[in-house]
């Protein structure tokens, strides 16, 4: 269990973070200078916030209005440094056994084994830090942290330091370990693939607050603001007034591309009127055969050209004009789609915005 | 050949390193450290003796060391402690002088220990006490070793101010700095290569040694 409730003022930044978990992993994702780090360290007490709560496996760490501020080395906060902080003039197995205290050695001894076969650190007990690959060291740091016993697991940006064919593993070695030592864990990550890898919870941070924290299908899917829908890949964002009201969609009108249906949001009832965002992920933009014949109602169906193709891999980013050439549209499509309808800059396509794939941010 | 300019600089040199190491290393870390009011004034002050003419240095001991200086009095007439024209004043010399040259290079060094190291092992849970036993100073003890080599040769060469507090006594206070200069003013010149050839060695050695140990291995 992890209770914060975080405020810290800094030159030109400012903190408010309140989040709460129970024994699961959270991946705190934001951009660059969010503050990520900087929450993490207020968890573990490297850095004192200016006023809030820190409890966490039913201990309070830190309160401001009672006076408490444990220091850290009781705290017993599990505190994974984004270049690991290893002790270099200490071999892997010391570095394990540093933080298990006032134990037998015998006792020491058998602990260390067990995190060093579970972390695969087997045979490199006598290395030191610099002799390992960034990987082995990840691990090390791993296993000297869970040595100590932590209430809490904080991750900060575990994977940044590694190269990028040995995340994938580390990322899937990671779920195993957090199975093995269920507990409390905050990951720290600016990677979207990594974040929805790992996270069945996602709160996104952004310039010190938390912008929406919520299952990984909710943060993904239904943004609630502009900032967080941009974080999450959708690049498609547009701003709109209600138009009309259809039972459970809303007309939306944008100045550009004209009116757009999509299904009400959950919340209080839009009224005509109302100043909102809609926004689709490129991968849900359809192409429309040329030679299709279109129904007699079809909603949302927009002229555009295509301004740019780039490729990625397997799938195509496809830069779109629509409207009168001010609204920038980016869809994704499978290789062969683009090479069936020979779709090169340009062109004149037609594309429909499913209304179903359209969310509505308030 | 008398050797007891050789012998009295030895232990002049040994003792004020000592004492710059103790003080020295309290110096350091709070300078490495801590942040308080004032700390660019005590950069200052610690470095100054690295400019100011010996000289003048060994003017402002004799005066707050002097029986008729408070520090001086008080040292004297409580604790019978004399330090003017005394080897002990010769220590005190040394000790001003040498200390930048400690302070320095072990300011560095525990500065080179970053943070997050020390972060990392009080959330292991060991005390300060522990951080510093265990984790800064072993990282740092290689430039610790260099400043305190650094210290040393500085004592050893210590002329202007050992010779206003300390004076030129032969068999007393007179150390190798100040017998070779004796010795070339008396026109002693066999003499005078003699403890200059030593005094260029041992130069030699302490640096090639201070070198060595400053390459820092992590």
């Amino acid at each position: 269990m992890l209770d914060i409730s975080l405020r810290k003022r800094l030159p030109g930044f400012r903190v408010e973070v309140d989040l709460s978990m129970d024994d699961e992993l959270l991946v705190l994702f934001g951009p660059s200078g969010a503050g990520k780090s900087l929450v993490l360290k207020m968890i573990s007490g490297i850095i004192a916030p200016d006023e809030g709560r820190v409890a966490a496996g039913g201990a309070t760490l830190f309160d401001s209005s009672a006076n408490v501020n444990l220091p850290m080395r009781v705290r017993r906060v599990g505190h994974l440094f984004q270049d690991y902080a290893l002790f270099p003039h200490m071999t892997v197995y010391e570095n394990i056994a540093y933080g298990i205290a006032g134990k037998d050695g015998e006792e020491v001894r058998k602990k260390v084994g067990e995190l060093l076969s579970v972390m695969r650190l087997t045979g490199l007990e006598k290395r030191c830090p610099h002799e390992l690959s960034g990987g082995q060291k990840q691990r090390t740091a791993l296993a000297r942290t869970l040595a100590a016993g932590p209430r809490v697991l904080l991750l900060d940006e575990p994977f940044s330091a590694l190269d990028y064919q040995v995340r994938e593993k580390l990322r899937a070695d990671l779920l195993n370990i957090h199975l093995m030592y269920p507990m409390t864990t905050v990951l720290v990550t600016h990677d979207l693939e990594e974040a929805f890898m790992l996270g069945k919870r996602i709160a996104v941070i952004n310039n010190g607050s938390i912008e929406q924290a919520g299952t990984q299908e909710d943060v993904f899917y239904r943004p609630l603001t502009r900032n967080v829908a941009r974080f999450m890949g959708v690049r498609n964002i547009f701003s709109g007034k209600v138009a009309a009201l259809d039972g459970a969609h809303v007309i939306m009108d944008n100045p550009d591309i004209g009116m757009v249906k999509a299904p009400m949001p959950p919340g209080p009832a839009l009224s005509p009127g109302d100043d909102v965002s809609f926004c689709i992920r490129p991968e849900e933009i359809l192409v429309i055969r040329p030679d299709r014949v279109l129904g007699k109602v079809q909603d949302n169906i927009l002229e555009c050209r295509i301004t740019g193709t780039v490729g990625r891999g397997s799938t195509h980013i496809l830069y779109l004009e629509a409207g009168e050439g001010k609204t920038p549209l980016k869809a994704e499509l499978p290789n062969f789609v683009l090479r069936k309808l020979g779709l090169a800059a340009g062109r004149h396509i037609k594309v429909s915005l499913k209304k179903e794939n359209i969310w509505v941010i308030r | 050949m008398d050797l007891f300019p050789l012998y009295i600089t030895v232990k002049v040199s040994l003792t004020a390193t000592i004492v710059t190491v103790a003080v020295g290393l309290v110096l350091a870390w709070v300078m490495a450290k801590r942040d308080f009011w004032g700390k660019s004034i005590v950069d200052v002050l610690i470095m100054q003796p690295l400019v100011i003419p010996p000289t003048v240095l060994g003017y402002y001991l004799l005066t707050a060391f002097g029986r008729s200086g408070r520090l001086g009095g008080f040292l004297s007439d409580t604790l019978g402690i004399e330090l003017v024209f005394t080897w002990k004043g010769a220590v005190i010399a040394a000790f001003i002088s040498s200390l930048p040259l400690f302070v320095k290079p072990a300011r560095a060094a525990l500065e080179g220990v970053g943070s997050e190291l020390e972060d990392a092992a009080r959330l292991l849970g060991k005390t300060e006490l522990q951080v510093i036993t265990t984790i800064t100073l072993p990282l740092a003890w290689r430039g610790l070793f260099a400043g305190a080599v650094m210290a040393f040769a500085r004592a050893t060469g210590e002329f202007g101010a050992t010779l206003m507090i300390a004076g030129n006594i032969p068999g007393l206070t007179q150390t190798l700095p100040i017998a070779i200069y004796d010795a070339v003013q008396a026109g002693d010149y066999a003499t005078a290569n003699l403890l200059v050839g030593i005094i260029t060695l041992f130069s030699f050695t302490v640096l090639f040694i201070a070198n060595r140990f400053s390459r820092v291995r992590f």
